[in-house]
């Protein structure tokens, strides 16, 4: 009763003596996830440079520059004006804000002040965007002096010190900042919170689909290498050939969830050590029904072409149809094709547990649908399971 | 056509280690083994000759349980290969004409791995392995995966897979192909110690000194019929003195001069 389970070992061995086989297994995932990162890892939020001049130099321009570079997402460059106007033109920048000499002076005078944006073209979008963030900051503080100039000049005469004015529009100021009026709350709309549940989930599914439908077509080169036949001469029946087939395409496919499921919580940070296990956990469930779609392909097919691109279509179809890539809503068709497609169940359950909803307790109606594929999917393919060529 | 008295084998077939009686087979529509019958004696080498596509290989993967005759049936050590190939598995070692081996492996992974599907445990594999190995006289590169041998080395190590269930009838298809001259002299005394510590065996080949050498008893197989049935000897004196002609010769004389498949 352990050939089976040899079966499955020595398969594996062979998977870790193919070096090629190995590198790709685990370079693949490693670049999809860094691609993955880059494009949803930090949240998708803005990010740009203010190009500015300081032509002024006093304590208000000063104050300025600060707050637009503790803006979150900005960043400030620090220019001279012919180094400004030079990148320019030279569209190395397309836009920039300059500050002109004596801005603090007429603004501490009660005197209205202006900053000058230049811009090539339309400027950008980000280009735009930061101009725009700069300008409400400037209108922040010439509000600030204006307010100070009018409580100054109601208390004229009134035996108050100029410090205390100051310091008590100031102190009213920032409290107005940070509790204003009008609060804004930002809230994500649509039914995924975050997109890498629902990405790394179908990702995964797909890679154990790669993995699983690859390594049961290595069955037809074993069968065209004759190792297939030299096995049915030994004492191992062929059931025991099957199942061992089935536990080494199982198994090759779980390498491949640990691979991926260790990089996902550890470049992407998706869960704690208890979701990783639940998720592992379920992954076996995926690979077991994954493996016996691969085992119904490599029967089917006649050449190892056939299920090479047998698998790449199965795949790629299921991928798709599955949304894991495009969202296919909850009614219409292609909410009721997702329905068919294994990959689905996968997601959801994955996704359930990864968002911290239900854990893998919940998965049961997920976990009984791929269940139930593993085993329609084994019995199709002990049918269709040749040993000779 | 039988050109030669059967002699002894079909008189003897129920005494015989292996008996095949009436053994067909069709691909396609196409009668590839075609009535066959014969039997090999225990600790007998019996040799299967025949041009390319002669049915030989087909015959041996019927003996070897893993291709059902149409018609006929065989027995190994009593057990019949139709209904009983489970006990006819457990006394039958195949060295397939094709290289049947995980290349990506070393010759020891393979040699354990097969041992281990013929039913022995972890240490016993182990060291069937090493005897075998060295039997062959790979034990040094036993660590090394087959791939990197040379095509010589890798027919060894299909050899030495076939022992691993210590078999009791070895069946050897076409061994000595692409093999240099002292590694088939190798393989020769392989067989000889194999049948001299009790094995049977059944061998194909090309080569027809080959055979003269070895051989106890030799089949010539034309077009899945089985031609004739003889000694050397035997079947060297149908045309001639027996030290003066070939084995060669009485295969062309057999098997005329036209080209096959
Ligand atoms: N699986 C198969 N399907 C169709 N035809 C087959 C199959 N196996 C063998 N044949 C045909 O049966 C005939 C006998 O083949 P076989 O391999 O038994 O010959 P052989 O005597 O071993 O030849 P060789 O000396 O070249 O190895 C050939 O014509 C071959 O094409
Ligand atoms: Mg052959």
């Amino acid at each position: 009763m352990l050939r089976p389970l040899s079966i499955a070992w020595i398969e594996l061995k062979r998977f870790g003596a193919d070096r090629g086989a190995l590198a790709f297994g685990i370079a693949l995932p490693i670049a999809l996830f860094a691609l993955m990162y880059g494009a949803f890892g930090q949240g998708v939020s803005f990010s740009a440079t203010a190009n500015m001049v300081d032509l002024d130099g006093g304590p208000v321009a000063a104050e300025l520059i600060d707050r637009v570079s503790a803006f979150d997402g900005l960043e400030v460059e620090m220019l001279t004006e012919a180094g400004a106007d030079a990148a320019l033109d030279r569209s190395q920048i397309l836009t920039a804000v300059f500050i002109p000499a004596g801005f603090s002076d007429r603004l501490e005078a009660g005197e209205p002040a202006s900053v000058l944006f230049k811009r090539r073209g339309s400027g950008g979008d980000s280009g735009q965007v930061a101009s725009q963030i700069v300008q409400g900051l400037a209108q922040d503080i010439a509000a600030e002096f204006e307010i100070r100039e009018l409580v100054r000049s109601r208390l004229d005469g009134r035996d108050v010190p100029e410090a205390e004015i100051v310091a008590t529009v100031g102190a009213l100021m920032e409290q107005a900042g940070v509790a204003p009026a009008v609060a804004v709350e930002v809230r994500a709309v649509g039914e995924e919170q975050n997109v890498l549940d629902r990405l790394i989930p179908g990702v995964l599914t797909m890679f154990l689909m790669f993995a699983a439908t690859i390594s049961a077509a290595s069955i037809i080169t074993e069968r065209n290498a004759g190792t297939l036949e030299r096995l049915l001469t030994t004492r191992l029946s062929v059931n025991q050939l099957f199942v061992g087939k089935f536990l080494a395409s199982s198994g090759r496919a779980m390498v491949q969830a640990l691979i991926l499921l260790s990089l996902a919580f550890a470049v992407l940070r998706v869960g704690d050590a208890a979701t990783f296990a639940q998720v592992v956990a379920f992954s076996l469930l995926i690979s077991a029904a994954v493996s016996s779609l691969g085992l119904v392909v490599a029967g089917l097919a006649r050449t190892e072409d056939q299920a090479t691109w047998g698998s790449v279509f199965l795949t790629m179809t299921l991928t798709v149809f599955s949304g894991t890539f495009v969202s296919v809503g909850e009614t219409g068709v292609l909410a009721f094709l997702s329905k068919l497609t294994p990959n689905k169940y996968a997601i959801d359950a994955i996704g359930d547990i990864l968002a911290g909803s239900g854990g893998l307790v919940g998965q049961g109606p997920e976990a009984a649908i791929l269940g139930g594929i593993a085993v329609v999917g084994v019995l199709v393919a002990r049918v269709a399971f040749r040993t000779a060529q | 056509m039988v050109t030669n008295s059967p002699s002894t084998h079909l008189a003897h077939e129920d005494s015989g280690f292996l008996t095949a009686r009436g053994l067909s087979r069709s691909f396609d529509g196409a009668l590839v083994v075609d009535d066959v019958s014969f039997s090999i004696g225990r600790q007998e080498i019996f040799g299967l000759l025949g041009p390319n596509g002669a049915g030989k290989t087909t015959t041996i993967r019927m003996l070897s349980t893993v291709l059902a005759p149409d018609a006929g049936d065989v027995t190994i050590g009593g057990h019949s290969v139709l209904r009983e190939a489970d006990e006819v598995r457990k006394i039958i070692g195949v060295c397939p004409q094709e290289l049947a081996l995980y290349e990506e492996l070393s010759a020891r992974d393979n040699l354990v791995f097969f041992g281990r599907m013929a039913g022995l445990g972890r240490r016993e594999a182990k060291d069937a392995a090493a005897e075998n190995l060295g039997f062959v006289g790979l034990l040094d590169r036993a660590s090394d995966a087959v791939r990197k041998f040379s095509g010589g080395m890798k027919r060894r190590v299909n050899i030495a897979v076939a022992l691993m269930s210590r078999p009791q009838l070895l069946f050897l298809d076409e061994p000595t192909v692409g093999v240099d001259p002292q590694s088939r002299n190798h393989i020769f005394e392989t067989i000889l110690r194999l049948r001299d510590e009790g094995m049977t065996l059944l061998y194909t080949t090309h080569y027809m000194e080959e055979a003269d050498r070895l051989c106890d008893n030799i089949g010539v197989m034309d077009h899945g019929r089985l031609i004739a049935l003889d000694t050397p000897v035997g079947l060297k004196s149908a045309i001639g003195d027996p030290d003066e002609v070939t084995l060669e010769q009485v295969f062309l004389n057999l098997t005329g001069r036209s080209l096959r498949d």
